[in-house]
């Protein structure tokens, strides 16, 4: 176990590499212009321009300029954004609020979705069956903008129940309960049918039918046999979806101004901004690999079969 | 449905902003009380966005970091918030006799924010640094009318006109010297009838002395002279203003804190004040344009002002592209669009139609300078064209650059152009806003192209000489008219204000003649805000103004 996690975060150095090289040259290769907008509706006088291009080596050809990159980021320096601000200061800030965006949507739709799964796939064909099925359908066919924008009007400025934005680096619980249930919900659909599908399947098959045949109650067969199989496709599932919400809270960030890490990525990208771009990026790689090597470690805890000697 | 990504997410914010209205409309009338007045004190939230720049003065031209800015630096005149009309501020009074040698005197015991006194060398030095080429200042070019500009600009070719033999020959205005602590005097290369009413743009705000000694981290906590002075600036969150207690000048605010919640989306702002969690928005989402659902949504608390902004088409020059070259040509184009059905249509009713070149909220603007021509008349239209002999080329084009909301108008524009004139004409989009002015400036854009111009001081002049001047630096369609310069320069040689006016107003009737570019529609900017605040003026710049504004 030891020399397979090991092993796994060696391989995980030439994946960022690799990683923020391509990021870099993607960037690069971008149409646009970064100083557009920098100097309101007119463009940049010739002086401002070249101090510009002279600040962040735009005029250099790629490998130069990823080479000054990584230089500085080997000093720990992820550089400036094209706005001056520090780009480590603001992943700092950002990364924070995400995360917590991202672990209570997570939270939401895993407690949801498995609860819901398990009621289902116990009692299939059922009144609840059905209710799920076609309010999970429903919910997959909308997409979050709409849910996001209706919930803000209603549960927000109409009714007042939550905060209509969150506008604040320190964001509460509270002011994220809203979002976070906004941007779980089309989880919380995968996830109570994918936690069905599998339970259903695994009902069906010889070991749960011998458990209850040698005695065991039903709860103690479902619950311990039946569903510790039926997970591993949710553990699969719910760790790549982490990942995917911490950089693609896009829609969501921006309805409720939430200053996080997926709306500074679109951003960055829309500007050009190379430096932004990587920094965030390199560090949503990171993420990705341990949710990743943490999923595999989960697999052998479910499933004693699965063994990382 | 065409149309990018971008927009059909727009649309269906729309719809369903359209639906949810519908479906709670219960809440009608609504109290108002104090209607003028207010109290003062108190703290205010209002939208902003992400400055681009560090907040300096002179190295600021877009409006994110320009509203912070504007609120706290003085300048040596101030703009009327209702007629812009420019009214002394720091400056005791800006003499001159020829309209090239300039005095200024300024009041003694105006304050800096860290406590030190506004002298006549923080202005000396400030636009030295600003018109300084190699400290690469976006609107040192505002310092080009006064004498010794050239010399400070870099000659030099390639990446860095900066380096070695191309760095700038001087390093101070010749044109400027500091008389004693309270006087100094401005001379200009040319007669500038109009200085004074330039001196109230930020880029000439005097600069404290320890900006000289450490400009990187004063972009980060400017000290400035203004009503309001910065406390906090939490990156990409809020900038937060509190009152300057020291404040001695005439245009102080009523409020003692202002709060600028940095949002990306309009859209969430909108909402925030819906809600009563922000004060004012400056901008009105899309979404709540469409049909004045935001009249509804905040009732007697919106505002609408026209604001100094203009977006005209202008026509390749001549030597480009000689389709275009016949005045009756390009006036038939002009009748040929209706300007108001694409504003209802497109724009929601938030731009007016324009009638001439210039912005009607400067001073010296004449309606109806562009008379028939900027009338929608498509048989006239016709008839002018078959009168030049109809159109040479294959059809008409009409460029855009495609990274901003230009898409749907100048479509619409062809539209109108193809259905009147029976010419066909097509909207072709330029990949984004830098290959598209490159293009321009490059002189390999035929046709026609876009071109949009927002004032940088209210003067009519500020609307004609850098468009239309010949040689003049904005003058993308290489118009030329030696009747037009001459009115000019008699215009920026007149001592009295409405002779100077009148002289304009003869120039820019030249342009009905000539239509070096077609004028489209003016600006407007919608505002609205909570029932917390009153008092809530837009100024002719599109911005808040920060001395009516007051809480209930």
């Amino acid at each position: 176990m030891g020399t397979y996690i090991l092993r796994r975060l060696l391989q995980m150095i030439p994946v960022i590499l690799g990683a923020t090289f391509l990021i870099f040259a993607m960037v690069f290769a971008l149409p646009g212009d970064p100083l557009a907008g920098k100097c309101g509706e007119r463009p940049c006088s010739a002086a401002y321009r070249a101090a510009f291009t002279e600040k962040y080596n735009l005029n250099d050809p790629l490998l130069v300029q990823y080479g000054k990159y990584v230089g500085k980021l080997a000093t720990g320096d992820f550089g400036e954004t094209y706005n001056q601000i520090k780009v480590s200061d603001q992943l700092k800030q950002r990364y924070p609020v995400t995360a917590k965006l991202a672990l209570m949507a997570i939270l939401f739709e895993t407690l949801i979705g498995i609860v819901a799964g398990v009621l289902t796939g116990v009692r299939r064909g059922g009144f609840l069956d059905n209710l799920v099925l076609v309010s999970t359908l429903v919910v997959i066919s909308i997409p979050v903008f709409v849910i996001g924008g209706l919930a803000q009007y209603f549960l927000g400025v109409k009714w007042g129940l939550f905060p209509v934005t969150v506008t604040s680096g320190e964001a509460t619980v509270y002011q994220l309960l809203l979002p976070a249930m906004v941007l779980g919900s089309l989880s919380v659909a995968y996830v109570a049918r994918l936690t069905r599908t599998n339970l259903v399947e695994n009902l069906r098959s010889d070991y749960v039918r011998t458990a209850i045949s040698k005695g065991l109650t039903k709860r103690r067969a479902i619950g311990l046999h039946a569903l510790r199989n039926s997970l591993i496709p949710v553990v699969t599932f719910i760790g790549f979806d982490f990942g995917a919400l911490l950089g693609g809270a896009i829609v969501t960030e921006s309805i409720f101004n939430i200053p996080g890490i997926g709306g500074y990525i679109f951003r960055s990208i829309r500007s050009r901004d190379g430096a932004s771009v990587v920094g965030a990026v390199t560090v949503l790689v990171i993420v990705y690999l341990v949710v990743n090597l943490i999923v595999d470690l989960l697999y052998g805890l479910l499933d004693p079969r699965i063994s990382h000697d | 449905m065409r149309g990018t990504a971008r927009t059909v997410a727009v649309a269906a914010m729309s719809a369903i902003a359209l639906l949810a209205a519908g479906c709670g409309s219960g809440d009608s009338g609504g109290d108002q009380s104090s209607a003028a007045g207010g109290k003062t004190g108190g703290e205010i939230t209002v939208r902003g966005c992400n400055p681009q720049n560090p907040l300096v003065p002179s190295n600021t031209t877009e409006t994110c970091g320009g509203n912070v800015i504007d609120a706290i630096f003085s300048k040596l005149v101030h703009y009327d918030p209702e007629t812009a009309k420019p009214e002394n501020d720091i400056a005791e009074s800006i003499d001159t006799t020829d309209n090239q040698n300039f005095t200024v005197k300024i009041k003694k015991g105006r304050k800096f924010h860290d406590g030190t006194e506004i002298k006549a060398k923080n202005f000396v030095d400030a636009w030295n640094y600003a018109a300084y080429a190699p400290n690469g200042q976006s609107s040192g070019y505002f310092m080009e009318p006064i004498e010794g500009y050239g010399d400070m600009q870099c000659t030099g070719e390639g990446d860095d006109p900066c380096a070695g033999a191309g760095n700038a020959k001087a390093k101070e205005l010749t044109g400027l010297k500091v008389v004693d602590d309270y006087t100094f005097t401005i001379k200009t290369t040319e007669k500038v009838s109009n200085l004074p009413v330039r001196l109230g743009y930020s880029a000439f705000s005097p600069l404290p002395d320890m900006f000289f000694k450490d400009p990187k981290s004063f972009g980060d906590k400017p000290i400035g002279s203004g009503p309001y002075k910065l406390d906090a600036w939490n990156k990409e969150q809020s900038i937060v203003l509190s009152k300057f207690a020291d404040y001695n000048g005439d245009f102080g605010g009523k409020v003692d804190k202002i709060t600028f919640k940095i949002y990306q989306e309009s859209d969430a702002a909108y909402n925030d004040v819906i809600a009563n969690n922000l004060d004012i928005t400056d901008e009105i989402p899309t979404s709540a344009l469409i049909d004045d659902k935001y009249k509804s949504d905040l009732p007697d608390r919106n505002a609408q002002k026209e604001t100094g902004v203009i977006q005209t088409i202008t026509f390749a020059p001549t030597k480009v592209d000689p389709n275009y070259a016949d005045p009756k040509i390009r006036q038939a184009i002009s009748m040929a669009i209706d300007r108001d059905t694409i504003i209802k249509q497109i724009f929601n009713n938030t731009r007016v139609p324009a009638t001439g070149w210039v912005s009607p909220v400067v001073d010296g603007y004449k309606a109806d300078q562009c008379g028939e021509y900027c009338k929608y008349d498509p048989a006239k239209a016709k008839a002018l064209l078959q009168e030049a002999g109809g159109f040479k080329g294959s059809k008409i084009t009409l460029s855009y650059n495609a990274d901003a909301a230009h898409k749907d108008w100048t479509e619409a524009t062809c539209n109108s152009i193809k259905q009147a004139l029976g010419v066909d004409c097509v909207a072709t989009g330029v990949v984004d806003f830098a290959t598209f002015r490159s293009q321009i400036a490059d002189r390999k854009m035929k046709g026609m192209f876009r071109t949009g111009w927002q004032m940088d001081y209210p003067s009519i002049e500020n609307f004609l000489a850098p468009i239309y001047k010949t040689g003049a630096s904005s003058n993308d369609g290489d118009y030329s008219n030696p009747e037009f310069d001459k009115l000019l320069v008699q215009a920026a040689a007149a001592t009295d204000e409405a002779e100077a006016n009148k002289l304009y107003q003869q120039a820019e009737a030249l342009l009905a003649q000539d239509m070096p570019a077609i004028p489209m529609w003016y600006g407007k900017t919608t505002m609205g805000w909570s029932d917390k605040v009153t008092g809530v003026k837009i100024t002719a710049f599109g911005t808040i103004d920060f001395t009516s504004v007051s809480l209930k």
